[in-house]
C-alpha cells in the first residue's frame, strides 16, 4: 500500500472500532473521552457501512462523551472527564463504565488512566482503552477493547472448564454479519461440544464475560484481528491460543473443526463423526437446488474485495463449496510488508488461487485498474471473456460491478444497501445463507 | 467589511454571540417572547452525550458536489460518516440522472509520526497525487481536529500546492473542537466557495433568476416543489449549494437576489453577494408549513415589487391545499406531537403541526440564535410548550418523552431512535429525498403523518422491549436539572409531576 491517502477508507479509526466493541459488550456503558464530533461521526459511518445496524442503547448518539472544546484543548481536559464519569455513573444504568479516549486528550496528554485508577479505587466499575485515531484503524480499537477485557475484567480461574473456549477475530460492526457470524462460532463449536465464549453481542451476557478465564483454548479466527489479545491472554491466564482461519461454507467448516479438534486433544475418530454428520445435513440441505443451479449455469468468474478475514474466507468458499472460479481477490486492509506476509502464511488455503491473483488494494480505483487486466480484452470474436461475472464485495464496488456487467452483493464493509439482524455466513449454515443469497442475487429477475 | 477577506471564517460563537446551546424551559408560548428572553447563550451542561461537531454537516454539502474531491485532513476515522453521506449523495445523484455515482473522499490518515513531525507534506503530496489520479475541478483540503492541535497550516499548505495542481483546491476549516455550533460548518463552507469559485465580476444580471439556497437535507422533491411556485411567478430557481456544480456558482453573482431557505444557514454567503455583487438577499422565512410558505413567498415578491401576485399565487395554493388537508385535520385533531431537529426546522415545524390540529408539547432545537427569534415568536401565539435547546443529547429527550408520552415524535436524521425506544411513533423530519417543503411538502407531511399514526404497531413492540441506557432515578429527576447556570424553576404543578410520572417508564 503506497501513497499519501487512503479512497473512501473501508473502516473508520481505533475510536471507532473501541466504541463499536466496548458499545456491544451487553451491560457496558462507553464513555468516549474525545472531540464533539465523534460520537455523531460513528453513528453516521454506521448507517452507511454498517448493514443498517446504526445504534444500540448505549451507543450512536446516546453515548456520554466529553465533547472536548478548545478550552479542555488549551488547559487539559481531566476535570471534564472526571466529572463527566461521576455524572454518567447517576445516570446511566450500567455494570461497567469504559473509557474510550480519542485524538485530542492523547495529544494534549491528558493522564486518563491515572484519573480511571483514581476513580475506580473509589469503587466505580471503570476501565478504560486508549484509542487515538492516529494510533490505528478501527481494527486497532478492536483489540484496544479487547486487551482491556483481558487486563481489567476478566476474572483468573484456578479451574478451567475443559468445553469452554474463547473466540477472537469478529470485530463487531467491521463485520457487517459479526453478530450472525458469532452465533455461528458457536454453533459449530458446539458441534465439537465445546461451548464458547464471544464477548461481544446479544448471545454474550456481561457476567459469562468475566468468567472468561475459565477457557481451556484460545481460538482466533482471524491472521490480522485478536492476535495481540490472544498473546496477551496467554501471559496473563497461561492458556495458549490456536489460529483457525476464518470459515464460511461446508469445506472451510470442515477445516476449522480439523484444527480446532487437533489443538484442544479431540479424539479424532470424534471429530470425524461429526465432521460427517454436519456434512451430511448441510447437502440435505442443499440437493434440492442442484437442478436448477446446474441447469442455469449457475458457475461464475468471481471478483472477491474485502478486508483479510472476509476476503479470503469468500475465495475459499467460492471456490471450494460453489466451484466457481475467484479470477481476482482484494485485501483491502492496508498493511506493512510484513503484515501481508503473515497473513498469507497464517492462511492454511487459498482455495486453489493463483498467487498473481491476490492482492492488497484498498482504492477503488486500482482495483478497477485491477479488474481491467482481468476482465478488458482485445474483444475478439474467440477470447476467453470470463463472463459471467459475480462481483463480492462492498457497497462501494456496485459501479464497477456494473461496468463488468457483474451481479453485485454486498459481503464486506461497507455495506449500505443490505439489512443485516441475525444473518451471518460461519460454518454450515452460513455457507447455506450465503448460496441462498448469492443465488437470489442473480436471480432477481428471473 | 465581508468576512471572506479573512483566511479563516469566524465562528458562530463570535460571529454570532447570542447563539445559545442548552436551555430548558417547561413553559414557552402563551405570551410574547417569554421564551426568548430566558435562553443563555453561555449555559453549557456538566453530563453531555455524543455529538456532531461542524465537519459532519460540511460533509453533507462537500460530498454532494460534481467533480469534487474532498480530501479529509485528519486521523483515518475523522470524516469517516462520509460514506454515510455518500447514501444521501446517491439518491440525489439518482434522482438527477447520474445513477450509481458516488461521493469521492479520501483522507491522509494521520498516523502518529505525522503527529509528531506535522502532517503538512502529507497533504501537499495527497493533493498533488489525487490530482493526477481523479482530475477533478476542486479538491477541499478538509482540517479535521487534529491538523488543528498539531499546528498544520492547511491555508499555507493549499497556497503552496496549488501551482502544482490543475484543480482548485479549498481549504476548509472544520476542527471540531473549535466551535460548539454545527452551523459553524454553514459559515464554513461557504467561505471556501466565496472565496474560490466566484468570479471577480458579476457579467449581466439575469432578472429572472433566483438563488434559492438548499440545504444538506432538501432532495430534489423539495427543490422542484420551490422551483414550481418560483415559476409560477415568472421566475427561474438556481439551486446551491448542494449538488451544484463548481463551474455554476458563477451564476449566482448573476441572479436578481438571493432566498434562503433556512435562516441560520446562509446569511454569511448572501451578505457577501449583496456587498460584492449587488444581488440583494432575503433572509426570513423558512418554506416549511402552510403560513410559512405563504410567508416565504410573499416575502419574496415584496422584495422583487411582485406583492400581489405573490399575495394571489399564496392565496391560491393556501385554499386548494386546506381543502385537501380538511380530513387529516380531522384526523389530527387533539393528537399531541413533540418536535426535536436543527434550529429552524424544529420551530417551521412546530407550527406546522399546529397548522394541521396538533397539540404542540414541546419542541427542541439543535441550537438557538437570533435568527430564529421571529419563529418563535410565531409560535408564542399558541399554547404552552416545553422548549429545550440541546445539541441533541437524548438523555433531556428520554426524560421529557416519558413524562409527556405524545401520540408522534418528530425528529432529525439519526434522532428518532430515543422516541421509537420509548414506543412512541417518529416521523424523520429531516431526512433527503422526502418532501418537507413548500405546499407540496405540508401536504406530503401530513399524508405520511396519517399513514405512521394509522398503524404504529412496529413502534408499540419496540418500545415493550427496547432498551435504554438510563437508570429509573434520571426519568425522576428535573430533565433539565444538568444545564448549569439555568435558573428557570419547573413549573409542572404537582399534580401533573405526578402522573407524569407514573406513566414513565424506567
Amino acid at each position: 500500500m503506497s501513497g499519501s491517502f487512503l479512497e473512501r477508507p473501508r473502516f473508520s479509526c481505533s475510536l471507532g472500532g473501541a466504541l463499536a466493541a466496548a458499545g456491544n459488550i451487553q451491560n457496558v456503558a462507553p464513555i468516549l473521552h474525545a472531540g464533539p464530533g465523534c460520537a455523531g461521526n460513528f453513528a453516521w459511518s454506521n448507517n452507511g457501512a454498517a448493514a443498517l445496524a446504526v445504534t444500540g442503547p448505549c451507543l450512536g448518539l446516546n453515548v456520554p462523551a466529553t465533547n472536548i472544546q478548545e478550552k479542555e484543548v488549551v488547559f487539559g481536559g481531566l476535570d471534564r472527564l472526571r466529572e463527566e464519569i461521576l455524572n454518567a455513573a447517576k445516570i446511566i444504568q450500567s455494570e461497567l463504565y469504559f473509557v474510550l479516549t480519542g485524538c485530542l486528550p492523547e495529544v494534549i496528554g491528558d493522564d486518563v488512566e491515572s484519573l480511571v485508577a483514581e476513580i475506580a479505587a473509589q469503587g466505580l466499575p471503570l476501565v478504560m482503552a486508549s484509542a487515538a485515531g492516529f494510533k490505528g484503524d478501527s481494527f486497532h480499537g478492536y483489540e484496544a477493547v479487547l486487551k482491556t477485557l483481558i487486563a481489567k475484567v476478566i476474572k483468573p480461574a484456578r479451574v478451567k472448564d475443559d468445553k469452554l473456549v474463547n473466540v477472537f477475530g469478529v470485530p463487531p460492526s467491521l463485520n457487517p454479519f459479526w453478530r450472525g457470524d458469532l452465533n455461528g462460532f458457536k454453533e459449530l463449536l458446539g458441534l465439537l461440544g465445546l461451548s464458547a465464549n464471544v464477548f461481544f453481542g446479544p448471545s454474550q451476557s456481561f457476567k459469562g464475560l468475566t468468567q472468561a478465564g475459565k477457557a481451556r483454548k484460545n481460538i482466533v479466527v482471524s491472521s490480522l484481528y485478536g492476535l495481540e489479545a490472544a498473546e496477551l491472554y496467554q501471559e496473563k491466564f497461561e492458556v495458549d491460543y490456536v489460529l483457525a482461519p476464518y470459515p464460511i461454507g461446508a469445506a472451510a467448516a470442515e477445516r476449522f473443526l480439523t484444527v480446532v479438534g487437533r489443538a484442544l486433544e479431540i479424539p479424532r475418530r470424534k471429530v470425524k463423526k461429526a465432521i460427517e454428520e454436519a456434512g451430511q445435513r448441510h447437502y440435505d440441505y442443499l440437493e434440492p437446488l442442484v437442478d436448477v443451479y446446474n441447469d442455469m449455469e449457475a458457475q461464475r468468474h468471481v471478483l472477491i474485495v474485502g478486508d483479510v478475514n472476509y476476503a479470503l474466507a469468500l475465495t475459499d468458499f467460492f471456490s471450494q463449496d460453489l466451484g466457481w472460479i475467484p479470477e481476482l481477490t482484494v485485501i483491502t486492509n492496508p498493511l506493512s510488508p510484513e503484515e501481508e506476509t503473515r497473513v498469507l502464511k497464517n492462511h492454511i488455503d487459498l482455495g486453489g488461487l493463483a498467487p498473481n491473483r491476490l492482492i492488497f488494494e484498498s482504492r477503488l480505483s486500482y482495483i478497477a485498474k485491477a479488474a481491467k487486466n482481468v476482465w478488458g480484452g482485445p474483444g475478439l470474436t474467440y477470447w476467453d471473456s470470463k463472463q459471467p461475472v459475480f462481483v463480492a464485495g462492498s457497497s462501494l464496488e456496485r459501479a464497477l460491478a456494473a461496468e463488468l456487467s457483474a451481479t453485485h452483493l454486498s459481503l464486506t464493509y461497507p455495506i449500505a444497501n443490505r439489512a443485516v439482524l441475525t444473518r451471518g455466513y460461519v460454518g454450515y449454515s452460513g455457507g447455506l445463507r450465503l448460496t441462498e443469497d448469492v443465488v437470489g442475487a442473480f436471480i432477481a429477475n428471473r | 467589511m465581508s468576512y471572506l477577506e479573512a483566511k479563516v471564517p469566524p465562528i458562530r460563537e463570535l460571529r454570532r454571540p447570542e447563539t445559545a446551546l442548552a436551555h430548558g424551559e417547561f413553559r414557552c408560548g402563551g405570551g410574547p417572547k417569554k421564551a426568548v428572553c430566558a435562553i443563555m447563550a453561555q449555559a453549557d451542561r456538566d453530563f453531555t452525550q455524543g455529538s456532531i461537531c461542524p465537519l459532519l454537516p460540511a460533509l453533507g454539502i462537500m460530498t454532494s458536489l460534481p467533480q469534487t474531491v474532498v480530501l479529509l485532513h485528519g486521523a483515518v476515522g475523522c470524516g469517516s460518516c462520509a460514506v454515510g453521506n455518500n447514501v444521501n449523495v446517491r439518491a440525489g445523484n439518482a434522482a438527477r440522472g447520474r445513477a450509481d455515482l458516488d461521493a469521492l473522499w479520501l483522507s491522509t490518515a494521520l498516523n502518529e509520526d505525522n503527529v509528531i513531525f506535522g502532517g503538512g507534506e502529507k497533504l501537499a503530496s495527497a493533493l498533488i497525487e489525487a490530482d493526477a489520479i481523479y482530475q477533478p475541478k476542486v479538491i477541499l483540503a478538509v482540517s479535521g481536529c487534529l491538523p488543528g492541535v498539531i499546528g498544520d497550516d492547511i491555508d499555507n499548505v493549499a497556497a503552496e500546492t496549488q501551482p502544482k495542481v490543475k484543480a482548485k483546491i479549498l481549504p476548509i476549516h472544520c476542527e471540531g473542537f473549535k466551535s460548539r455550533f454545527m452551523a459553524t460548518a454553514y459559515d464554513v463552507i461557504y467561505h471556501a466557495l466565496g472565496r474560490n469559485l466566484l468570479p471577480l465580476e458579476s457579467g449581466p444580471k439575469d432578472k429572472n433568476a433566483i438563488n434559492v439556497m438548499n440545504v444538506g437535507s432538501m432532495g430534489l422533491a423539495d427543490e422542484k416543489e420551490l422551483a414550481r411556485l418560483l415559476g409560477e411567478l415568472g421566475l427561474k430557481a438556481n439551486f446551491f449549494p448542494v449538488f451544484a456544480s463548481p463551474d455554476s456558482f458563477a451564476l449566482a453573482t448573476r441572479a436578481r437576489a438571493s432566498i434562503s431557505v433556512c435562516p441560520t444557514h446562509d446569511d454569511y454567503f448572501l451578505s457577501h453577494l449583496w456587498e460584492k455583487y449587488g444581488v440583494p438577499a432575503i433572509i426570513r422565512h423558512m418554506p416549511i408549513g402552510i403560513k410559512n410558505t405563504s410567508l416565504w413567498l410573499t416575502h419574496l415578491g415584496e422584495e422583487l415589487n411582485m406583492a400581489a401576485q405573490a399575495q394571489d399565487l399564496a392565496d391560491k395554493e393556501e385554499a386548494k391545499l386546506n381543502a385537501a388537508l380538511a380530513p387529516y385535520k380531522e384526523f389530527f385533531a387533539g393528537k399531541t406531537a413533540f418536535v426535536s431537529a436543527g434550529e429552524y426546522r424544529s420551530l417551521a415545524t412546530g407550527l406546522l403541526l399546529r397548522e394541521l390540529g396538533f397539540k404542540l408539547l414541546g419542541i427542541r432545537s439543535f441550537h438557538f440564535d437570533g435568527f430564529a427569534e421571529v419563529e418563535l415568536a410565531k409560535l408564542d401565539q399558541g399554547e404552552e410548550f416545553i422548549f429545550n435547546v440541546a445539541n441533541v443529547q437524548p438523555f433531556e429527550e428520554a426524560n421529557l418523552l416519558a413524562r409527556l408520552r405524545p401520540d408522534i415524535f418528530l425528529g432529525h436524521w439519526h434522532g428518532n431512535s430515543t422516541a421509537a425506544r420509548l414506543g412512541i411513533p417518529a416521523q424523520v423530519i429531516y431526512n433527503s429525498g422526502y418532501a418537507y417543503i413548500g405546499y407540496q411538502g405540508a401536504f406530503d407531511l401530513a399524508r405520511r403523518l396519517k399513514r405512521r399514526l394509522t398503524n404504529p404497531a412496529f413502534y408499540k413492540r419496540v418500545g415493550r422491549f427496547a432498551k435504554l441506557p438510563y437508570r429509573a432515578e434520571w426519568y425522576a429527576a428535573d430533565p433539565f436539572s444538568h444545564i448549569r447556570a439555568q435558573e428557570a424553576e419547573s413549573p409542572l404543578t404537582a399534580q401533573t409531576q405526578k402522573a407524569n410520572f407514573a406513566e414513565a417508564r424506567p
